[in-house]
């Protein structure tokens, strides 16, 4: 039975071959089918990784506090959200009272952002954020600074910045430029120090660190005439193990701050992770259903080309039926065609996407993650693609009766 | 062996009903060299589909070594299809994207032998059908002869007791024929059963038994010598001219087939089967000349 089904693939990888351009659009469907799926797979595992690296990089019991109403989690409202940060209102200075005065806080970060355009440097650094924060801002994320010093937190009203690692790369030629100087709003700034990477992950609310400028909390309010705008406080409890007490409680002050109104957000860290996740669970479903109605198109398509290679073949299914082929034999023969058709379809999408993958790698912030266990996945899909459209011609082929099929020639 | 009850074939219903065997009976025996012959759409071809499980009766009682063929599912008639029946073809049947070698051992492929035993089982078949340098040949590559050497090969390739072969030398010539009638005498001597089918009264001279059918009955029957031409035979070589369905429907006579250029027209527009048989009503009709 073996060699059986050995002879099988090899003569169903002939007459692949033999038809090489009709093979290959037969297989279209199936090679779009697998390259959709197994990239978007690939692309969520590497977020969710990438997420977990945060997470762990952040230190889980870090709490966020936001403005705008909390939205359900798992609906289109979280895109929403995401576009609208700057919208939903802002934190006050109040709010960031409120939040130090909670019982169980050890320290608050605010973040403020500043409008207004970055000059200076060798390079004009295009969009970049300009944040307004504390000197406690790199140790509530546990964040390295690799070159200069951090805020002086005696002199809050500095003109110092801090420069996110890919800042420093595309507005200056010194590998290390420390000291050079440059405009905010048209005030002359100098750079004080380089942060390390930040771990980021793709679709989250952050904004993108590496991606930023900093500058002290105080220098930001006197900058943009007290205009910037508090779109985070990062909150580091005393101790860890309480978050729940911990949110409730900073839910609680902040409403009395704000005179009861509930327009804000308090999440722990991996719950505004999540955020991301749910955005990723919502384009895997999309994907997937453009994966599933290309597989059924191609499945389609290799069932048409099979019909078309079955009656072509009809006198060949008589003489092997003569020499004495069963019908479950030449039913076989045929399954394993469509099989080995369709995985053809699978191998080709499979890397394809892999290609994909290294693209993706290397221009955008993803970090895809092709897994064996996507890779066997898709194989295993694509086959049975193969299978379940390929017996239908196949049963017609293998219950022809021989002298009917030998008459065709 | 062979023994059938009353078989009848019917193709087609309604109008367009065809009777091609109309009760026929026969029985044949083990080691008998059988020669049919008889006139286009006869029914030859169709009784020797059936003694060799292609095809089914429509009625009557068909025992193949004992066993109730009618009775078989399709799975049990492929079996006895791949052991017990060799089947040769006019036109060869060798699948034409194989190599010769590959054609020979297919059926053994429906056996589940792996591809080593296989083709070193094939390979003896063809030196012992005397094709061992044409091996690796497409069957387009072949001359009709050796097709059809290879074809037999492939038919005796599981040693099967029954070798059935519809019209074998139809589409060869004369050498051609011989070499073929010579194989199937060998394959006969060494105590198998054979069964051909022939337009050529010639060739009964090969067989033990010649059966005459017309119009899907058995009309005639008898024991021959081994290397003569059948008496029968004789008288409808030289006496009836041998006209063809083709020559009857253009109402031309077998007579003006002897004209070579009326031949070679025919030839042009026909199949190779009908060229076979234009051959040989051309060779019989020159006889009658001669007379
Ligand atoms: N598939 C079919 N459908 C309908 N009629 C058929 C079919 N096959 C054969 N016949 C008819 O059955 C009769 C016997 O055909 P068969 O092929 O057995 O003749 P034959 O004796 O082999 O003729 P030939 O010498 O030309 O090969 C013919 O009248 C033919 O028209
Ligand atoms: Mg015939």
């Amino acid at each position: 039975m073996k060699t059986l089904a050995y002879g099988h693939i090899k003569t169903a990888i002939g007459s692949v071959r033999a038809n090489k351009s009709r093979s290959f659009l037969t297989m279209l469907g199936i090679v779009v089918g697998v390259v959709s799926v197994v990239s978007i797979i690939s692309i969520g595992e590497g977020v969710k990784s990438q997420i977990r690296s945060q997470i762990n990089h952040y230190g889980r019991d870090l709490i966020t506090v936001r403005p705008g109403a909390e939205t359900a989690h798992g609906t289109f409202t979280d895109i929403k959200s995401l576009v609208n940060i700057n919208h939903a209102g802002s934190l006050t200075s109040r709010d960031l009272l409120a939040v130090e005065h909670t019982q169980g806080v050890a320290y608050s970060v605010p973040l403020v952002i500043v409008g207004g355009s970055v000059n200076g440097g060798d390079h004009s650094p295009g969009s970049i954020t300009v944040i307004g924060t504390t000197n406690r801002f790199a140790s509530a994320l546990n964040q390295k600074i690799s070159f200069g010093a951090n805020f002086d937190p005696a002199n809050n009203a500095a003109p110092t910045a801090i420069l996110g690692s890919r800042v420093a790369e595309r507005m200056f030629d010194d590998p290390v430029p420390l000291g050079r100087s440059f405009t905010i709003r048209g005030e002359q700034f100098y750079v004080a120090g380089i942060f390390d990477d930040f771990a980021t992950a793709p679709f989250s609310a952050d904004v993108d660190f590496n991606n930023a400028v900093f500058i002290p909390y105080d220098t930001a309010q006197s900058i943009s005439d007290n205009g910037a705008s508090m779109y985070e406080i990062l909150v580091e409890p005393r101790t860890s193990n309480h978050d729940d007490e911990m949110v409730n409680a900073l839910t609680r002050n902040i409403a009395k701050a704000r005179g009861g109104q509930h327009d804000f957000t308090v999440l722990t860290h991996a719950e505004s992770a999540s955020v991301t996740n749910d955005i990723l669970s919502l384009l895997t479903a999309l994907i997937g259903g453009v994966a599933a109605v290309s597989l059924l198109v191609g499945g389609i398509g290799i069932m048409n080309i099979m019909l078309v290679s079955v009656t072509e073949r009809m006198h060949e299914i008589g003489i092997r039926k003569a020499v004495g082929a069963t019908n479950r034999q030449i039913l076989m023969q045929f399954v394993t065609e469509a099989a080995v058709l369709s995985l053809a379809g699978g191998i080709l999408g499979i890397i394809l996407a892999i290609i994909i993958d290294v693209i993706l790698r290397l221009s955008t912030d993803l970090q895809p993650v092709t897994s064996w266990q996507i890779v066997l996945l898709a194989l295993f899909v694509s086959m049975l693609v193969g299978v379940l459209f390929g017996s239908a011609p196949a049963l017609k082929a293998a219950r022809k009766d021989p002298i009917n099929a030998l008459r065709n020639e | 062996m062979i023994d059938l009850q009353d078989v009848s074939k019917l193709y087609g219903f309604g109008d367009a009903t065809t009777l091609a065997l109309d009760e026929v009976s026969l029985k044949i025996k083990e080691g008998e060299f059988v020669a049919i012959m008889g006139p286009s759409g006869c029914g030859k071809s169709t009784l020797m589909n059936i003694i060799g499980l292609l095809d089914r009766p429509t009625h009557g009682k068909y025992m193949l070594n004992g066993r109730h063929i009618s009775r078989l599912n399709q799975n049990q008639a492929a079996k006895i299809r791949r052991d017990s029946v060799g089947f040769i073809f006019q036109s060869f049947n060798l699948l034409p994207k194989m190599t010769v070698l590959d054609n020979v051992a297919l059926p053994l492929t429906y056996k589940g032998m792996t591809t080593a035993r296989r083709l070193k089982t094939a390979s003896n078949m063809l030196e012992r059908v005397g094709m061992q340098q044409r091996e690796s040949f497409l069957p387009s590559q072949l001359s009709g002869g050796q097709a059809q050497c290879a074809a037999i090969a492939r038919a005796l390739i599981n040693n099967p007791k029954l070798i059935i072969a519809d019209e074998p030398t139809g589409n060869l010539d004369s050498a051609g024929s011989r070499l073929v009638m010579e194989l199937l005498s060998e394959v006969h001597k060494m105590g198998n059963t054979v069964l051909f089918v022939t337009h050529n009264p010639e060739l009964t001279r090969y067989a033990t038994r010649v059966v005459y059918m017309h119009d899907g009955t058995i009309i005639h029957d008898e024991k021959t010598k081994l290397g003569e031409v059948s008496p029968t035979a004789r008288r409808l070589m030289y006496s009836v001219p041998v006209t063809t369905e083709d020559d009857d429907m253009a109402g031309v006579s077998a007579l003006m087939t002897a004209l070579p250029v009326k031949t070679s027209l025919n030839s042009k527009r026909k199949t190779g089967r009908s060229l076979g048989r234009a051959k040989k009503s051309k060779r019989t009709s020159n006889k009658d000349v001669i007379l």
